[in-house]
């Protein structure tokens, strides 16, 4: 794999050619940080004037977030100006690094490219270094867009006469991505509605179901829908005015007519019928009689070569190799039995339709056979005559044969038949483009009324007036978990816990502290549970072990944050997020407080645990 | 050899040099830096020295052998014609194509510019920021704009507006950094009594005029209200600023856009402020066919700042990335030929061989 340029000598190269401050974007978080090291032992040292600048600033920052006071990051970002922010770190470090990149006390800074929407902080110049993001588990090619959004940073209004954007090569680069980003036209953005649970319980309740429809169709997607519905419906237009030459003739709908009649008369039996002199039992042997089947006539056996038809009757045949030698060609029906025993032998397009060598081992073989073979037990459909005998004597019925526009049908229907079927399916289309949002709103109806949380009439039941207050991703397996009063007498630190798993998507490995076996059977109920629900909603991660990084921090009001920091894997900041997370899904269940008294009250105490710390500083 | 002198050597050499030396040596030495490479080189090197020394020497030996790609970049940046640079390499192999004929503009002209714009100058509003507040009065506006063209100015200046008239104003922005970031800006020009923030789990100053919340937090209050749970905030709702809009494309998240829009009393003028988009007339169309007033679309692509696109080597060489300073829109290939060339030579150094793509 291709090397790329050095962190240090990157950055001073930049500084040579006044283009800092930069952001580089890299691309994970690991790179950002192996960055950083790279400085540990360079010589790169800033004056001590912007020393003291960057140290003012970060004060500034620590008396509104002490919690940054004792960041290992500090020094090194004194030495060298330069620092590193992405989604492992804590929001206050974040905030931290921001504001000395406003106040233009760095020279650089060492970015992730999923940050390039979040951050708030242009530069004079941007790197980039690769064409390339992670989404959901897989790398991308960078949109336009995205690499326009990057680009977009460099050059700060009133601060620089230009932005620069820079691309330096690194492992996997595609620079036409890039080239074609910088230059082209973003891409149209789509909608992206999805349906939810608690979408249609805060709708129904708001709404009686007749109203629903016209606020769906107020969504972009239905705009979108719409959109396309109407190039369609110019395609129908179009076909309209194709089609008509092709009106209607003699008949109405002569081209129904046409295909019935066409299709009928294809299937009138042949001027030779080939299947008649064909008995049904030799029409179902025939399949059997492969190349190295061994088969009887009469009293001596033979292997069969190849099967075949016969060029003037169409008779089924085989050539066979005979016991002593010879190779005949004879009808199917002279077989009088069929073992079920096959010999090896080797193809060959020619006579004697088998390799030479193939043909003395089949004689050998054949010689060295039992005398008794067990054979082969065929079926023989019954009843094997054709039908179509009954349509043919109904063509006299049809009046095309006649019929005076006969010829125009007969050199139309192709064209005519193909443009029909093509109307056919677009009004389809335009037909579930018009309602599948509707659709697929009353398929999240049928399954609300399942579970009992409307009515028949869709109105809310007593479940669904409160469900509806959960508005969160995953909301029926949380409703589903309080109906089965799954949290009764949970403590607060086990129904964070549980939150907290619910909420975390993040499947990165680590290691983790344990969970209590409490906990874990607690885990266990709401996995079935989760896993009874996957027809209707997407089960979580749920992951046992980020659920014990939640249960120690509650758990443990003592424990302070690089206590908890320590016991985990995790990043500060991915712990600081998943604790957010958490906090969001229990300040909806503190909304319950009307209908779950014990369980809001439980959230609360949960709540006030968690707000601790880093935690309580921060917003 | 002495193992400084060694050390020295190989840090007087181009790293791509030194990848080619630790190739078969160092496993997964592109990972490393310089400096961390020559080290794992000298710690491979100590079992075989003799035979390390002698690779060495003849991959600085072929240096100079080789035709004329080295030397020449040295001028070619400030030189007035790069075509030489670009031309002799390899004759036989790559006949020069007629793109490369065309001159690239030398990377003075590409720096030119570079520096702070006299402060002196008071800031005057852009045209199509004036034309954003003056819509925002009787419709709703659409905002595409690149990135960091000024949509906070549009979105401070129409909060100041409806503010003066005695309306809420709400401003979401899709992340909860984002919304604390907005938070200090804001308290900061309309002062901290005037401005609240309302997210999953924060709540301060919730009666002020300014709320900042997230896109959620806000389809949130819409469904409350629609429910029949009336928040007074609703009431007298003049303003709702959607900060980076563009999320209604969002996978998992872009439906909260549509819904907020949806719900949005009538009464209060939407702004929708994104980033450059592919069909931002789609977006204010789609509002047009919704809401009461018809939608005004404010769009514009070029940068307040201008942007050049560079090309950096591995070696520090760095070099225009486009024929001309700007970025030629809709033309991907008008590449610099010195970009072209140091990245043609990047990919034959680095792809395995038999591996080229």
């Amino acid at each position: 794999m291709p090397p790329s340029i050095h962190p240090v000598d990157l950055i001073v190269a930049l500084r040579e050619k006044h283009l800092t401050p930069a952001i580089v974007f890299l691309t994970s978080r690991r790179a950002c940080d192996e960055a950083m090291q790279a400085f540990d032992h360079s010589h790169i040292v800033l004056p001590p004037v912007r020393q003291e600048a960057i140290a003012a600033v970060l004060e500034k920052v620590i008396a509104q977030y002490p919690s940054i006071a004792e960041h290992p990051l500090i020094p090194i970002v004194q030495r060298i100006g330069v620092a590193a922010h992405h989604a492992g770190h804590l929001p206050s470090w974040k905030i931290a690094v921001e504001e000395l990149m406003r106040h233009g006390c760095l020279d650089a800074v060492f970015a992730t490219t999923t940050l390039a929407a979040g951050v708030d902080f242009p530069a004079r110049t941007v790197i980039i270094t690769q064409s390339s993001i992670r989404k959901s588990r897989d790398f991308m090619d960078l949109t336009i867009g995205e690499v326009q959004q990057i680009a977009g940073r460099a050059g700060r209004r009133g601060k620089d006469l230009v932005g620069f954007a820079i691309v330096t090569p690194s492992p996997y680069i595609d620079l036409t991505v890039l080239t074609k980003g910088f230059t082209g036209h973003p891409e149209a953005i789509n909608s992206q509605f999805v349906i939810s649970y608690p979408m249609v319980l805060n709708l129904l309740k708001a709404h009686p179901l007749d109203q629903i429809q016209p606020i769906l169709a107020k969504s972009f997607a239905q705009f979108q829908l719409n959109q396309r519905a109407e190039v369609l419906e110019r395609k129908l237009d179009d076909l309209r005015v194709q089609m008509d030459p092709f009106g209607p003739r003699v008949c109405t709908d002569w081209i129904t007519e046409w295909q019935t009649f066409d299709q009928v008369r294809r299937q009138k039996s042949h001027r030779v019928p080939i299947k008649k002199f064909e008995s049904p039992e030799i029409a179902a042997r025939f399949h059997f009689l492969t190349p190295g089947r061994i088969v009887a006539f009469g009293r001596s056996r033979g292997v069969v070569l190849r099967q075949y038809r016969s060029k003037g009757q169409k008779s089924p045949m085989i050539t066979a190799l005979r016991q002593g030698g010879g190779i005949t060609e004879s009808p199917a029906a002279t077989v009088t039995e069929i073992s079920d025993r096959i010999l090896d032998c080797v193809d060959a397009p020619i006579y004697p339709w088998c390799t030479p060598e193939s043909v003395e081992d089949l004689l050998h073989n054949l010689d060295e056979l039992p005398t008794k073979l067990p054979e082969l037990p065929i079926l023989v459909p019954k009843d094997n005559e054709p039908i179509p005998d009954a349509i043919v004597q109904t063509l006299g019925d049809f009046a095309c044969p006649a019929c005076p526009s006969r010829a125009a049908c007969q050199s139309d229907y192709p064209l005519a038949s193909k443009l029909r079927q093509e109307q056919h399916r677009h009004v389809k289309s335009i037909q579930a483009l018009r309602t599948s949002l509707w659709h697929r709103f009353q398929e999240k109806i049928d399954v609300l009324q399942q579970f009992g949380y409307l009515t028949p009439a869709s109105r809310l039941t007593d479940d669904g007036e409160w469900a509806r207050l959960i508005r969160i991703d995953h909301s029926l397996l949380i409703t589903e978990l309080l109906r089965a009063d799954a949290f009764n007498g949970a403590d607060p630190a086990m129904l964070a816990a549980v939150m907290s798993s619910i909420s975390n998507d993040d499947d990165r490995p680590g290691s983790f502290p344990r969970v209590s076996s409490g906990l874990a059977s607690l885990l266990g109920q709401v996995r079935k549970l989760a896993a009874s629900l996957s027809p209707h909603e997407e089960p979580p991660l749920l992951r046992a072990d980020i659920a014990a990084v939640t249960e120690r921090w509650i758990g443990d009001p003592t424990l302070t944050w690089i206590g908890l920091c320590k016991s985990t894997s995790m990043a500060e900041g991915d712990i600081y997020r998943l604790l957010a997370r958490t906090l969001e899904f229990l300040s909806q269940l503190h909304t319950l407080k009307g209908t779950h008294p014990g369980l809001a009250d439980t959230a609360s105490r949960a709540i006030a645990t968690l707000r601790r710390g880093v935690l309580e500083e921060l917003p | 050899m002495t193992t400084e002198e060694l050390e020295q050597l190989l840090a007087q050499q181009p790293i791509a040099l030194l990848h080619r030396l630790a190739r078969g040596r160092v496993q997964r030495h592109f990972r490393a830096g310089k400096r961390r490479l020559i080290e794992v080189l000298l710690r491979h090197s100590a079992e075989n020295r003799a035979g390390f020394e002698s690779d060495l020497m003849i991959l600085i030996g072929e240096k100079p052998a080789r035709p004329a790609p080295a030397p020449a970049p040295l001028h070619a940046p400030t030189a007035r014609k790069p075509k030489p640079s670009g031309a002799p390499r390899r004759p036989g192999q790559r006949p020069a194509e007629p793109e490369s004929q065309e001159l690239g503009i030398p990377l003075s002209t590409w720096l030119e510019g570079l520096g702070v714009p006299s402060s002196s100058q008071p800031f005057i509003p852009d045209a199509w920021q004036e034309a954003a507040i003056a819509k925002l009065r009787e419709s709703d506006v659409v905002v595409s704009v690149p990135t960091g063209s000024g949509k906070t100015y549009v979105a401070v200046e129409a909060a100041r507006r409806a503010i003066a008239e005695n309306r809420t104003v709400i401003y979401t922005s899709p992340l909860k950094a984002l919304s604390n970031t907005k938070y200090t800006e804001f308290s900061k020009i309309f002062g901290a009594d005037q401005v609240g923030i309302l997210t999953g789990d924060r709540r301060e100053n919730g009666q002020a005029p300014l709320l900042i919340m997230t896109t959620e937090i806000l389809r949130n209050l819409f469904y409350d209200a629609g429910g029949g749970e009336i928040d007074v905030r609703l009431d007298t709702l003049g303003l709702v600023i959607l900060d980076e809009s563009q999320y209604i494309a969002d996978p998992e998240r872009g439906v909260v856009w549509e819904e907020t829009i949806i719900f949005c009393p009538s009464q209060a003028k939407l702004l929708l402020l994104s980033a450059s988009i592919g069909n931002p007339h789609d977006i204010a169309d789609w509002l047009t066919s919704i809401r009461q007033t018809p939608c005004h679309l404010i769009k514009h692509s070029t940068r307040t700042v201008p942007l050049r696109a560079g090309y950096l080597h591995p070696n520090g060489k760095l070099s225009p990335l486009f024929r001309t300073a700007g970025i030629p829109h809709g033309h991907p290939s008008h590449l610099h030929p010195e970009a072209k060339r140091l990245f043609e030579q990047y990919e034959d150094e680095t792809q395995p061989s038999g591996r080229r793509r």
